[in-house]
Protein backbone atom coordinates (compact mmCIF):
# COMPACT_ATOMS: atom_id res chain seq x y z
CA UNK A 1 0.00 0.00 0.00
CA UNK A 2 1.73 3.28 -1.07
CA UNK A 3 2.17 6.01 1.62
CA UNK A 4 0.39 8.67 -0.62
CA UNK A 5 -2.78 7.02 -0.67
CA UNK A 6 -2.89 6.76 3.32
CA UNK A 7 -1.50 10.27 3.24
CA UNK A 8 -4.41 11.23 1.43
CA UNK A 9 -6.91 9.32 3.12
CA UNK A 10 -5.67 11.33 6.22
CA UNK A 11 -5.54 14.65 4.72
CA UNK A 12 -9.25 14.53 3.29
CA UNK A 13 -11.02 13.20 6.89
CA UNK A 14 -14.38 14.51 6.39
CA UNK A 15 -15.09 16.92 9.12
CA UNK A 16 -18.31 17.36 10.82
CA UNK A 17 -20.27 19.81 9.14
CA UNK A 18 -21.75 22.99 11.35
CA UNK A 19 -24.72 22.10 11.38
CA UNK A 20 -24.10 18.51 13.30
CA UNK A 21 -22.03 20.65 15.65
CA UNK A 22 -24.59 22.50 16.56
CA UNK A 23 -27.11 19.68 17.16
CA UNK A 24 -24.40 18.37 19.44
CA UNK A 25 -23.85 21.30 21.20
CA UNK A 26 -27.04 21.58 21.89
CA UNK A 27 -27.21 17.85 23.28
CA UNK A 28 -24.38 19.05 26.03
CA UNK A 29 -26.08 22.13 26.97
CA UNK A 30 -28.82 20.10 28.29
CA UNK A 31 -26.41 17.75 30.06
CA UNK A 32 -26.67 18.26 33.54
CA UNK A 33 -30.70 18.93 32.83
CA UNK A 34 -31.40 15.75 31.67
CA UNK A 35 -29.14 13.96 34.10
CA UNK A 36 -31.28 11.36 35.63
CA UNK A 37 -31.23 10.93 39.37
CA UNK A 38 -31.17 7.46 39.37
CA UNK A 39 -28.05 7.82 36.93
CA UNK A 40 -26.09 9.48 39.96
CA UNK A 41 -27.14 6.74 42.24
CA UNK A 42 -26.72 3.67 39.67
CA UNK A 43 -24.24 1.13 41.33
CA UNK A 44 -22.46 -0.73 38.15
CA UNK A 45 -20.83 -4.20 38.59
CA UNK A 46 -17.72 -3.64 36.96
CA UNK A 47 -15.40 -7.22 37.12
CA UNK A 48 -13.52 -5.21 39.46
CA UNK A 49 -15.90 -5.42 42.15
CA UNK A 50 -17.00 -8.71 41.49
CA UNK A 51 -13.65 -9.67 41.76
CA UNK A 52 -13.87 -7.66 44.93
CA UNK A 53 -16.74 -9.31 46.32
CA UNK A 54 -15.84 -13.09 45.74
CA UNK A 55 -13.19 -13.01 48.78
CA UNK A 56 -15.54 -10.68 50.78
CA UNK A 57 -18.26 -13.55 50.48
CA UNK A 58 -15.59 -15.74 51.70
CA UNK A 59 -14.50 -13.68 54.51
CA UNK A 60 -18.14 -13.38 55.83
CA UNK A 61 -19.22 -17.07 55.15
CA UNK A 62 -16.09 -17.97 57.65
CA UNK A 63 -16.56 -14.71 60.15
CA UNK A 64 -20.41 -16.38 60.38
CA UNK A 65 -19.01 -19.71 60.92
CA UNK A 66 -16.95 -18.48 63.47
CA UNK A 67 -19.65 -16.34 65.68
CA UNK A 68 -22.34 -19.26 65.18
CA UNK A 69 -19.78 -22.23 65.52
CA UNK A 70 -18.34 -20.41 68.87
CA UNK A 71 -21.10 -19.64 70.54
CA UNK A 72 -22.82 -22.94 70.12
CA UNK A 73 -19.47 -24.14 71.44
CA UNK A 74 -20.19 -21.73 74.04
CA UNK A 75 -23.64 -23.09 75.08
CA UNK A 76 -22.68 -26.92 74.80
CA UNK A 77 -20.04 -25.93 77.49
CA UNK A 78 -22.61 -24.89 79.97
CA UNK A 79 -24.89 -27.50 79.57
CA UNK A 80 -21.34 -29.67 80.38
CA UNK A 81 -21.23 -28.02 83.33
CA UNK A 82 -24.63 -28.31 84.64
CA UNK A 83 -24.05 -32.07 84.11
CA UNK A 84 -20.81 -32.36 85.90
CA UNK A 85 -16.88 -32.20 86.57
CA UNK A 86 -14.93 -31.69 83.65
CA UNK A 87 -13.18 -35.06 83.48
CA UNK A 88 -12.21 -36.65 80.41
CA UNK A 89 -15.77 -38.64 79.51
CA UNK A 90 -16.40 -40.37 76.39
CA UNK A 91 -19.94 -41.13 75.06
CA UNK A 92 -19.22 -44.84 73.59
CA UNK A 93 -20.75 -46.52 71.09
CA UNK A 94 -23.10 -48.66 73.05
CA UNK A 95 -24.40 -45.53 75.05
CA UNK A 96 -25.86 -44.06 71.96
CA UNK A 97 -27.15 -46.88 70.73
CA UNK A 98 -29.44 -47.22 74.16
CA UNK A 99 -30.17 -43.56 74.12
CA UNK A 100 -34.22 -44.37 73.80
CA UNK A 101 -37.06 -43.00 75.37
CA UNK A 102 -37.67 -43.37 79.37
CA UNK A 103 -40.81 -44.51 78.65
CA UNK A 104 -40.61 -47.25 76.88
CA UNK A 105 -39.37 -50.77 77.70
CA UNK A 106 -36.22 -51.59 78.64
CA UNK A 107 -34.10 -52.41 75.10
CA UNK A 108 -35.25 -48.39 74.57
CA UNK A 109 -33.77 -46.67 77.06
CA UNK A 110 -33.68 -43.04 77.55
CA UNK A 111 -30.99 -40.55 76.80
CA UNK A 112 -28.04 -41.06 78.24
CA UNK A 113 -26.00 -37.92 79.35
CA UNK A 114 -22.09 -37.74 78.82
CA UNK A 115 -21.51 -37.91 82.58
CA UNK A 116 -22.15 -39.99 85.27
CA UNK A 117 -23.07 -37.54 87.87
CA UNK A 118 -26.01 -36.66 84.90
CA UNK A 119 -27.21 -39.37 84.98
CA UNK A 120 -31.46 -39.26 84.88
CA UNK A 121 -32.64 -40.20 87.93
CA UNK A 122 -35.27 -42.95 88.47
CA UNK A 123 -39.06 -41.52 88.57
CA UNK A 124 -40.59 -41.06 92.24
CA UNK A 125 -43.85 -42.45 92.80
CA UNK A 126 -43.48 -44.66 90.44
CA UNK A 127 -42.54 -48.22 90.22
CA UNK A 128 -39.00 -48.83 87.71
CA UNK A 129 -36.58 -51.67 87.28
CA UNK A 130 -33.54 -49.51 87.29
CA UNK A 131 -30.26 -50.92 86.05
CA UNK A 132 -27.42 -49.03 84.76
CA UNK A 133 -24.08 -49.75 83.48
CA UNK A 134 -20.39 -48.04 84.00
CA UNK A 135 -17.25 -48.71 82.46
CA UNK A 136 -14.17 -47.61 83.95
CA UNK A 137 -10.79 -47.60 83.03
CA UNK A 138 -8.19 -47.54 86.15
CA UNK A 139 -4.67 -47.39 85.59
CA UNK A 140 -2.86 -50.13 86.79
CA UNK A 141 -3.13 -53.27 88.85
CA UNK A 142 -3.10 -51.72 92.06
CA UNK A 143 -5.41 -49.22 91.30
CA UNK A 144 -7.85 -51.61 90.20
CA UNK A 145 -7.71 -53.64 93.34
CA UNK A 146 -8.50 -50.30 95.82
CA UNK A 147 -11.47 -49.64 92.94
CA UNK A 148 -13.02 -52.72 93.84
CA UNK A 149 -12.22 -52.41 97.10
CA UNK A 150 -14.33 -48.75 97.25
CA UNK A 151 -16.84 -49.81 94.88
CA UNK A 152 -18.02 -52.65 97.98
CA UNK A 153 -17.67 -49.62 100.73
CA UNK A 154 -19.43 -47.32 98.15
CA UNK A 155 -22.52 -49.93 98.13
CA UNK A 156 -22.74 -50.38 101.73
CA UNK A 157 -22.64 -47.25 102.67
CA UNK A 158 -25.80 -47.00 100.24
CA UNK A 159 -27.56 -49.71 102.23
CA UNK A 160 -26.57 -51.61 99.52
CA UNK A 161 -24.97 -54.60 98.76
CA UNK A 162 -22.74 -56.89 96.27
CA UNK A 163 -24.72 -59.46 94.16
CA UNK A 164 -21.92 -61.16 92.36
CA UNK A 165 -17.98 -60.11 91.99
CA UNK A 166 -15.40 -60.98 89.54
CA UNK A 167 -11.71 -60.20 90.08
CA UNK A 168 -8.87 -60.82 87.69
CA UNK A 169 -5.62 -59.30 88.11
CA UNK A 170 -2.64 -60.75 86.76
CA UNK A 171 0.69 -59.86 87.24
CA UNK A 172 0.35 -59.02 83.60
CA UNK A 173 -2.01 -58.61 81.14
CA UNK A 174 -5.32 -56.71 81.39
CA UNK A 175 -7.20 -56.84 84.86
CA UNK A 176 -10.37 -56.78 85.18
CA UNK A 177 -13.15 -56.39 87.48
CA UNK A 178 -16.93 -57.25 86.91
CA UNK A 179 -19.25 -55.88 90.39
CA UNK A 180 -22.75 -56.44 90.20
CA UNK A 181 -24.10 -53.83 93.46
CA UNK A 182 -27.57 -53.63 94.38
CA UNK A 183 -28.55 -50.33 96.08
CA UNK A 184 -31.89 -48.84 96.44
CA UNK A 185 -33.01 -46.86 93.64
CA UNK A 186 -33.53 -43.85 95.64
CA UNK A 187 -29.50 -43.56 96.23
CA UNK A 188 -28.52 -44.66 92.60
CA UNK A 189 -27.79 -41.33 91.40
CA UNK A 190 -25.26 -40.69 94.71
CA UNK A 191 -23.83 -44.38 94.27
CA UNK A 192 -23.33 -43.88 90.17
CA UNK A 193 -21.50 -40.36 91.09
CA UNK A 194 -19.27 -41.74 93.28
CA UNK A 195 -18.38 -44.99 91.63
CA UNK A 196 -17.65 -43.13 88.49
CA UNK A 197 -15.15 -40.77 90.45
CA UNK A 198 -12.81 -44.55 90.87
CA UNK A 199 -11.61 -43.84 87.41
CA UNK A 200 -11.76 -42.62 83.87
CA UNK A 201 -15.64 -43.26 82.12
CA UNK A 202 -15.25 -45.26 78.93
CA UNK A 203 -19.01 -45.96 78.86
CA UNK A 204 -21.95 -45.74 80.66
CA UNK A 205 -25.58 -46.98 79.48
CA UNK A 206 -28.27 -47.46 81.74
CA UNK A 207 -31.76 -49.01 81.42
CA UNK A 208 -35.39 -48.49 83.22
CA UNK A 209 -38.26 -50.62 82.99
CA UNK A 210 -41.98 -49.26 84.12
CA UNK A 211 -43.04 -51.94 86.72
CA UNK A 212 -46.25 -49.68 87.71
CA UNK A 213 -48.84 -51.44 84.77
CA UNK A 214 -47.56 -55.01 86.53
CA UNK A 215 -48.41 -53.73 89.98
CA UNK A 216 -51.30 -52.11 89.63
CA UNK A 217 -52.19 -55.36 87.59
CA UNK A 218 -51.08 -57.58 90.23
CA UNK A 219 -53.49 -55.38 93.10
CA UNK A 220 -56.57 -55.60 91.08
CA UNK A 221 -56.02 -59.69 90.78
CA UNK A 222 -55.80 -59.44 94.21
CA UNK A 223 -58.71 -57.28 94.96
CA UNK A 224 -60.82 -59.58 92.68
CA UNK A 225 -59.46 -62.82 94.51
CA UNK A 226 -60.66 -61.23 97.70
CA UNK A 227 -63.62 -60.34 96.28
CA UNK A 228 -64.23 -63.81 95.17
CA UNK A 229 -62.88 -65.50 98.36
CA UNK A 230 -65.56 -62.99 100.19
CA UNK A 231 -68.42 -64.45 98.05
CA UNK A 232 -67.15 -68.60 98.77
CA UNK A 233 -67.30 -67.77 102.44
CA UNK A 234 -70.65 -65.91 102.64
CA UNK A 235 -72.19 -69.14 100.37
CA UNK A 236 -70.20 -71.67 102.38
CA UNK A 237 -72.61 -70.06 105.40
CA UNK A 238 -75.79 -71.09 103.85
CA UNK A 239 -77.51 -74.17 105.30
CA UNK A 240 -79.20 -75.19 102.15
CA UNK A 241 -76.33 -76.11 100.34
CA UNK A 242 -76.20 -80.01 99.58
CA UNK A 243 -72.77 -81.91 100.47
CA UNK A 244 -71.72 -82.02 96.91
CA UNK A 245 -72.29 -78.25 96.25
CA UNK A 246 -70.32 -77.23 99.50
CA UNK A 247 -67.46 -79.71 98.54
CA UNK A 248 -67.51 -77.87 95.18
CA UNK A 249 -67.27 -74.27 96.71
CA UNK A 250 -64.70 -75.26 99.32
CA UNK A 251 -62.49 -76.34 96.93
CA UNK A 252 -63.06 -72.76 94.86
CA UNK A 253 -62.56 -71.19 98.11
CA UNK A 254 -59.13 -73.26 98.72
CA UNK A 255 -57.89 -72.04 95.13
CA UNK A 256 -58.61 -68.54 95.49
CA UNK A 257 -56.74 -68.47 98.60
CA UNK A 258 -53.94 -70.07 96.92
CA UNK A 259 -53.55 -67.73 94.04
CA UNK A 260 -54.08 -64.80 96.45
CA UNK A 261 -51.31 -66.19 98.31
CA UNK A 262 -49.04 -66.36 94.88
CA UNK A 263 -50.21 -62.58 93.65
CA UNK A 264 -49.27 -61.49 96.81
CA UNK A 265 -46.40 -62.90 96.66
CA UNK A 266 -45.26 -61.63 93.31
CA UNK A 267 -46.45 -57.95 94.49
CA UNK A 268 -44.21 -58.14 97.33
CA UNK A 269 -41.28 -59.28 94.25
CA UNK A 270 -42.45 -56.21 92.42
CA UNK A 271 -42.02 -53.70 94.57
CA UNK A 272 -38.90 -55.17 95.64
CA UNK A 273 -37.57 -55.08 92.62
CA UNK A 274 -38.60 -51.51 92.46
CA UNK A 275 -36.89 -50.49 95.39
CA UNK A 276 -33.70 -51.41 94.18
CA UNK A 277 -31.68 -50.53 91.20
CA UNK A 278 -28.69 -52.96 89.76
CA UNK A 279 -25.36 -51.36 88.54
CA UNK A 280 -23.41 -53.48 86.74
CA UNK A 281 -19.69 -51.83 87.15
CA UNK A 282 -17.12 -52.99 85.06
CA UNK A 283 -13.06 -51.73 85.64
CA UNK A 284 -10.73 -52.60 83.87
CA UNK A 285 -6.81 -51.55 83.17
CA UNK A 286 -6.75 -51.75 79.31
CA UNK A 287 -6.25 -48.64 78.09
CA UNK A 288 -9.24 -47.23 76.21
CA UNK A 289 -8.82 -44.07 73.97
CA UNK A 290 -11.41 -41.74 75.09
CA UNK A 291 -12.86 -39.47 72.63
CA UNK A 292 -13.52 -36.51 74.36
CA UNK A 293 -17.37 -34.98 74.46
CA UNK A 294 -18.07 -32.35 72.31
CA UNK A 295 -14.27 -32.31 70.65
CA UNK A 296 -12.00 -28.82 69.87
CA UNK A 297 -14.14 -25.18 70.22
CA UNK A 298 -13.04 -25.41 66.52
CA UNK A 299 -15.82 -28.68 65.94
CA UNK A 300 -18.22 -25.84 65.67
CA UNK A 301 -16.56 -23.80 63.42
CA UNK A 302 -16.21 -26.72 61.61
CA UNK A 303 -19.25 -27.88 61.67
CA UNK A 304 -20.97 -24.71 59.93
CA UNK A 305 -18.43 -24.08 57.33
CA UNK A 306 -18.97 -27.57 56.50
CA UNK A 307 -22.96 -26.90 56.30
CA UNK A 308 -21.77 -23.95 54.33
CA UNK A 309 -19.91 -25.59 51.73
CA UNK A 310 -22.77 -28.10 50.80
CA UNK A 311 -25.48 -25.20 51.16
CA UNK A 312 -23.18 -23.69 48.32
CA UNK A 313 -22.41 -27.67 46.66
CA UNK A 314 -26.34 -27.78 46.68
CA UNK A 315 -27.28 -23.98 45.24
CA UNK A 316 -24.16 -25.02 42.77
CA UNK A 317 -26.30 -28.24 41.54
CA UNK A 318 -29.76 -26.88 41.18
CA UNK A 319 -28.39 -23.77 39.84
CA UNK A 320 -25.56 -25.03 37.96
CA UNK A 321 -27.37 -26.57 35.12
CA UNK A 322 -29.74 -23.28 34.58
CA UNK A 323 -26.05 -21.32 34.54
CA UNK A 324 -24.50 -23.70 31.64
CA UNK A 325 -27.74 -23.63 29.76
CA UNK A 326 -27.88 -19.38 30.17
CA UNK A 327 -24.46 -19.32 29.19
CA UNK A 328 -24.86 -21.94 26.24
CA UNK A 329 -27.97 -19.40 25.57
CA UNK A 330 -25.94 -16.36 25.91
CA UNK A 331 -22.94 -17.93 23.76
CA UNK A 332 -25.15 -19.06 20.93
CA UNK A 333 -26.78 -15.39 20.49
CA UNK A 334 -23.46 -13.54 20.50
CA UNK A 335 -22.14 -15.61 17.86
CA UNK A 336 -25.02 -14.86 16.15
CA UNK A 337 -25.52 -11.76 16.69
CA UNK A 338 -21.49 -11.78 15.24
CA UNK A 339 -22.64 -13.47 12.78
CA UNK A 340 -25.13 -10.91 11.27
CA UNK A 341 -22.96 -7.87 11.66
CA UNK A 342 -20.49 -9.26 9.69
CA UNK A 343 -22.77 -9.93 6.93
CA UNK A 344 -24.19 -6.47 7.28
CA UNK A 345 -20.75 -4.96 7.24
CA UNK A 346 -20.02 -7.05 3.91
CA UNK A 347 -23.04 -6.16 2.40
CA UNK A 348 -22.63 -2.52 3.02
CA UNK B 1 3.07 1.69 6.15
CA UNK B 2 3.21 3.15 10.33
CA UNK B 3 0.37 3.92 12.13
CA UNK B 4 1.29 5.94 14.98
CA UNK B 5 0.30 4.94 18.30
CA UNK B 6 -1.98 7.15 21.03
CA UNK B 7 -1.64 7.87 24.23
CA UNK B 8 -3.71 5.53 26.23
CA UNK B 9 -6.79 7.12 27.88
CA UNK B 10 -5.88 9.58 30.84
CA UNK B 11 -7.81 10.38 33.84
CA UNK B 12 -8.56 13.88 33.09
CA UNK B 13 -10.05 12.73 30.34
CA UNK B 14 -13.02 11.37 32.62
CA UNK B 15 -13.15 14.24 34.77
CA UNK B 16 -13.73 16.20 31.10
CA UNK B 17 -17.25 17.71 30.87
CA UNK B 18 -19.11 15.75 28.28
CA UNK B 19 -19.50 18.70 26.30
CA UNK B 20 -15.65 18.99 25.92
CA UNK B 21 -15.74 15.75 24.76
CA UNK B 22 -18.45 15.65 22.59
CA UNK B 23 -16.21 18.67 20.67
CA UNK B 24 -12.92 16.89 21.07
CA UNK B 25 -14.28 14.28 19.05
CA UNK B 26 -16.84 14.97 16.68
CA UNK B 27 -14.54 14.86 13.96
CA UNK B 28 -13.64 11.29 14.67
CA UNK B 29 -16.94 10.33 15.21
CA UNK B 30 -18.20 11.55 11.95
CA UNK B 31 -15.47 10.68 9.76
CA UNK B 32 -15.68 6.83 11.14
CA UNK B 33 -19.55 7.09 10.43
CA UNK B 34 -18.91 8.89 7.17
CA UNK B 35 -16.50 5.77 5.73
CA UNK B 36 -18.96 3.00 7.26
CA UNK B 37 -22.17 4.42 5.80
CA UNK B 38 -20.41 5.64 2.44
CA UNK B 39 -23.08 8.59 3.03
CA UNK B 40 -22.52 12.13 4.72
CA UNK B 41 -25.97 12.92 5.69
CA UNK B 42 -26.64 9.50 7.03
CA UNK B 43 -23.41 9.95 9.26
CA UNK B 44 -24.60 13.28 10.04
CA UNK B 45 -28.02 11.71 11.93
CA UNK B 46 -25.74 8.42 13.32
CA UNK B 47 -23.56 11.22 14.27
CA UNK B 48 -26.20 13.06 16.52
CA UNK B 49 -27.74 9.77 17.52
CA UNK B 50 -24.30 8.31 18.53
CA UNK B 51 -23.87 11.72 21.04
CA UNK B 52 -27.47 11.43 22.55
CA UNK B 53 -26.99 7.46 23.31
CA UNK B 54 -23.42 8.89 24.56
CA UNK B 55 -24.74 11.35 26.96
CA UNK B 56 -27.33 9.16 28.01
CA UNK B 57 -24.95 6.76 29.41
CA UNK B 58 -22.31 9.11 30.11
CA UNK B 59 -21.94 8.42 33.73
CA UNK B 60 -20.97 4.75 32.46
CA UNK B 61 -17.93 5.88 31.16
CA UNK B 62 -15.19 4.74 32.59
CA UNK B 63 -11.86 6.20 31.40
CA UNK B 64 -9.56 3.49 33.05
CA UNK B 65 -11.17 1.00 30.53
CA UNK B 66 -10.42 2.81 27.18
CA UNK B 67 -10.46 6.62 26.01
CA UNK B 68 -13.81 8.30 25.41
CA UNK B 69 -12.98 8.13 21.65
CA UNK B 70 -12.75 4.81 21.33
CA UNK B 71 -16.02 4.63 23.69
CA UNK B 72 -17.45 6.73 21.18
CA UNK B 73 -16.85 4.86 18.35
CA UNK B 74 -18.25 1.77 20.09
CA UNK B 75 -21.68 3.70 20.32
CA UNK B 76 -21.39 4.99 17.01
CA UNK B 77 -20.79 1.47 15.70
CA UNK B 78 -23.42 -0.12 17.59
CA UNK B 79 -25.71 2.81 16.35
CA UNK B 80 -24.49 1.94 12.72
CA UNK B 81 -25.64 -1.57 12.59
CA UNK B 82 -28.56 -1.11 14.35
CA UNK B 83 -29.35 1.43 11.35
CA UNK B 84 -27.81 -1.41 8.81
CA UNK B 85 -30.36 -3.50 10.30
CA UNK B 86 -33.28 -1.64 9.92
CA UNK B 87 -32.35 -0.32 6.67
CA UNK B 88 -32.18 -4.43 5.36
CA UNK B 89 -35.05 -4.98 7.36
CA UNK B 90 -36.82 -2.27 5.33
CA UNK B 91 -35.80 -3.48 2.37
CA UNK B 92 -37.10 -7.05 3.07
CA UNK B 93 -40.36 -5.81 3.48
CA UNK B 94 -40.04 -3.46 0.68
CA UNK B 95 -38.95 -6.74 -1.83
CA UNK B 96 -42.27 -8.51 -0.47
CA UNK B 97 -44.52 -6.09 -1.35
CA UNK B 98 -42.64 -5.29 -5.14
CA UNK B 99 -41.83 -1.96 -4.41
CA UNK B 100 -38.68 -1.46 -6.09
CA UNK B 101 -37.23 1.18 -3.88
CA UNK B 102 -34.58 0.66 -1.77
CA UNK B 103 -31.59 2.29 -0.44
CA UNK B 104 -28.83 3.79 -3.12
CA UNK B 105 -25.50 2.96 -1.88
CA UNK B 106 -24.83 6.49 -2.11
CA UNK B 107 -25.59 7.33 -5.48
CA UNK B 108 -26.87 10.83 -4.68
CA UNK B 109 -25.24 11.21 -2.04
CA UNK B 110 -22.07 13.70 -1.70
CA UNK B 111 -18.66 11.91 -2.08
CA UNK B 112 -16.98 10.46 1.46
CA UNK B 113 -14.59 13.34 1.66
CA UNK B 114 -14.59 16.55 -0.48
CA UNK B 115 -10.62 16.42 -0.90
CA UNK B 116 -10.40 12.47 -1.88
CA UNK B 117 -9.35 11.78 -5.75
CA UNK B 118 -11.89 9.90 -7.79
CA UNK B 119 -9.85 6.99 -7.94
CA UNK B 120 -9.78 6.51 -4.25
CA UNK B 121 -13.38 7.69 -3.59
CA UNK B 122 -14.17 5.04 -5.82
CA UNK B 123 -11.99 2.43 -4.81
CA UNK B 124 -13.25 3.11 -1.10
CA UNK B 125 -16.92 2.59 -1.78
CA UNK B 126 -16.30 -0.70 -3.57
CA UNK B 127 -14.60 -2.27 -0.15
CA UNK B 128 -17.08 -3.76 2.20
CA UNK B 129 -18.17 -1.53 5.19
CA UNK B 130 -16.28 -4.19 7.66
CA UNK B 131 -13.54 -3.47 5.52
CA UNK B 132 -13.96 0.41 5.20
CA UNK B 133 -14.40 0.78 9.21
CA UNK B 134 -10.86 -1.14 9.83
CA UNK B 135 -9.33 1.72 8.06
CA UNK B 136 -11.63 4.22 8.92
CA UNK B 137 -10.30 3.45 12.63
CA UNK B 138 -6.57 2.81 11.72
CA UNK B 139 -5.42 5.37 9.47
CA UNK B 140 -8.23 8.27 9.71
CA UNK B 141 -8.22 8.44 13.25
CA UNK B 142 -4.80 6.20 13.46
CA UNK B 143 -6.06 4.22 16.62
CA UNK B 144 -3.27 1.92 17.84
CA UNK B 145 -4.13 -1.99 17.18
CA UNK B 146 -5.87 -2.63 20.83
CA UNK B 147 -7.71 0.89 20.40
CA UNK B 148 -9.61 -0.61 16.95
CA UNK B 149 -9.78 -4.65 18.19
CA UNK B 150 -11.58 -3.13 21.53
CA UNK B 151 -14.01 -1.22 19.05
CA UNK B 152 -14.40 -3.69 16.58
CA UNK B 153 -14.66 -6.44 19.19
CA UNK B 154 -12.30 -8.32 18.05
CA UNK B 155 -8.55 -9.27 18.70
CA UNK B 156 -5.78 -6.65 17.80
CA UNK B 157 -4.38 -9.27 15.54
CA UNK B 158 -7.61 -10.45 13.79
CA UNK B 159 -7.74 -6.22 13.38
CA UNK B 160 -4.15 -6.63 11.26
CA UNK B 161 -4.91 -9.39 9.08
CA UNK B 162 -8.44 -7.65 8.20
CA UNK B 163 -6.27 -3.92 8.18
CA UNK B 164 -3.55 -5.41 5.67
CA UNK B 165 -6.09 -7.30 2.94
CA UNK B 166 -8.84 -4.10 3.73
CA UNK B 167 -5.61 -1.67 1.81
CA UNK B 168 -4.50 -4.03 -0.35
CA UNK B 169 -7.84 -4.85 -1.79
CA UNK B 170 -7.98 -0.87 -1.86
CA UNK B 171 -5.06 -0.61 -3.35
CA UNK B 172 -5.87 -2.92 -6.17
CA UNK B 173 -8.86 -1.08 -6.87
CA UNK B 174 -7.46 2.42 -7.31
CA UNK B 175 -4.92 0.71 -9.93
CA UNK B 176 -7.90 -0.52 -11.56
CA UNK B 177 -9.74 2.84 -11.45
CA UNK B 178 -6.82 4.55 -12.56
Amino acid sequence: MSETLLNEIRATKPEAPSALRERVRALSVQEHAREPFLDRLRFTWGWRRLALAVPATVVVAFAAAGVIGLSRDGARDQVSAVGGGDTAVTSSTFEQAQAEDSAAPKAASPALPSRATGIVPPATGQLQRYEAELRLQVDDVEALSTATKRAQQIARSHDGSIASLQYDAPSEGVGTAQITLRVPTARVQSAMAQLSQLGTIVGQRYGIDDLQAQADSLQSQIEATQRQIAQLVSRLQSTTLSDAERAVLQSRLSNARTKLTGLREELRGTNAEARTATIYLTMTTEEIQAVPVGGGRLDGVKDVLAWEAIALLYALVVVGPFLIVGVIVWLMLRLRRRHVETRLLEQN
Amino acid sequence: MTLPRRQPASVAEQAASFAATAEEHLDDVYAYLVYLTRDRSLAEDLAADTFEKALKHWRRFDASRGSARTWLCQIARTTALDWFRAEERRRRREERAAVPERFEDGGLSPGLSPGLSPELEAALRELSAGEREVIALRVLLELDGDEAARVLGISPTAVSTRLSRALKKLEEKVSIHV
